[in-house]
């Protein structure tokens, strides 16, 4: 189900906004975003789902060392990237450089990121760690 | 080993909505702050906007500009200020309740690192631990992790983060602004 609210904007256009269309939006090529809070948001949230993702795999697989940190920054990074200037065709100086882009919400995701690489890094695998020490 | 991290990530997520809540009867329902804090976005947006369509030469507007910038550092001030009250209340409360959970999980291992981290992290990632393996993980790093994580993506769901434009116009009252100079 979605909630739709409308509201009319200044110069009197209607604009509707609603959880479903953002979604919409995010997964079509080269949308328009009048709100640029909104793209920013799309991006702060797929981060912070594709940061637990990969940490879930970093854990399983496992990675370990500091190639398993740098992969994941340069991953997080490129495919932000590629994802606003490639897809949706962003122009990145209306956000104040593609800096802005890169760092939106990288953090908090690079710290959702190791937690979960730790959890299942640590559950997964203390047997075999264990074991390893004690050879 | 695992009940304990799983353990602290719920701690994090608990004592994250605790200081929310903290804040939240303290702060963020006066009126006081609502008022403060629609005056600084609206503000922000504002003045972000006047910036962008800024005529270089006309200097009626940059004198706009400025005064607009001056009200907004003074609505800022207050706006911390207000904030002040509860962080001193709810940093006290952390504190106790820090020390709580290091007494309880002291000198145990936690978690098993994937990787050994740089040498000024180890001294927070093998805190209270004996041995020289770097790969054990102390309460207090898990923690501060699972923080970091939590409670900002706490914020923005009940949207209590303040809004881009705001933290946009604030950073720029310390650090010039990119292109101020162009």
């Amino acid at each position: 189900m979605t909630t739709k609210t409308s509201t009319i904007t200044k110069n009197g256009s209607l604009k509707v906004s609603s959880e479903g269309s953002v979604w919409q939006k995010a997964i079509t090529a080269n949308s328009e975003w009048e709100d640029k809070d909104e793209f920013l948001d799309v991006i702060y949230w797929s981060r912070q789902v594709f940061g637990i993702i990969l940490g879930v795999i970093w854990g399983i697989i496992p990675l370990k060392g500091m190639l398993g940190l740098a992969l994941f920054a340069a991953i997080s990074c490129a495919v932000v990237y590629l994802y606003s200037i490639n897809f949706q065709s962003i122009d990145e100086e209306e956000y104040g450089g593609a800096w802005e882009l890169i760092k939106e919400g990288f953090l908090a995701s690079f710290a959702g990121f190791i937690v979960t690489w730790i959890i299942f890094y640590t559950g997964l695998h203390y047997d075999s760690i264990i074991a390893e020490k004690t050879l | 080993m695992w009940s304990d991290t799983l353990l602290i990530v719920f701690i994090s997520i608990s004592t994250a909505l605790l200081g929310e809540g903290l804040t939240y009867v303290l702060v963020y329902r006066t009126d006081k702050y609502q008022k403060l804090k629609n005056e600084v976005e609206k503000q922000s947006k504002k003045l972000e906007k006047r910036k962008e369509h800024q005529n270089q030469n006309d200097k009626s507007q940059k004198k706009k500009i400025e005064r607009d910038e001056e009200k907004l550092k003074n609505n800022n001030r207050d706006l911390s200020l207000v904030k002040m009250k509860s962080m001193i209340a709810t940093g006290f409360a952390f504190t106790a309740l820090l020390s709580m959970f290091n007494s309880i999980f002291d000198g145990k291992v936690v978690a098993r690192l994937p990787f050994v981290p740089i040498s000024w992290v180890q001294g927070l990632s093998h805190r209270n631990l004996v041995g020289e393996d770097f790969t054990e993980c102390s309460f207090i790093f898990l923690y501060i992790l699972c923080t970091m994580s939590i409670r900002q993506n706490i914020q923005k769901l009940l949207g209590f983060a303040p809004s881009r434009a705001a933290s946009k116009q604030g950073n720029s009252l310390f650090a010039p602004a990119p292109g101020q100079f162009r």
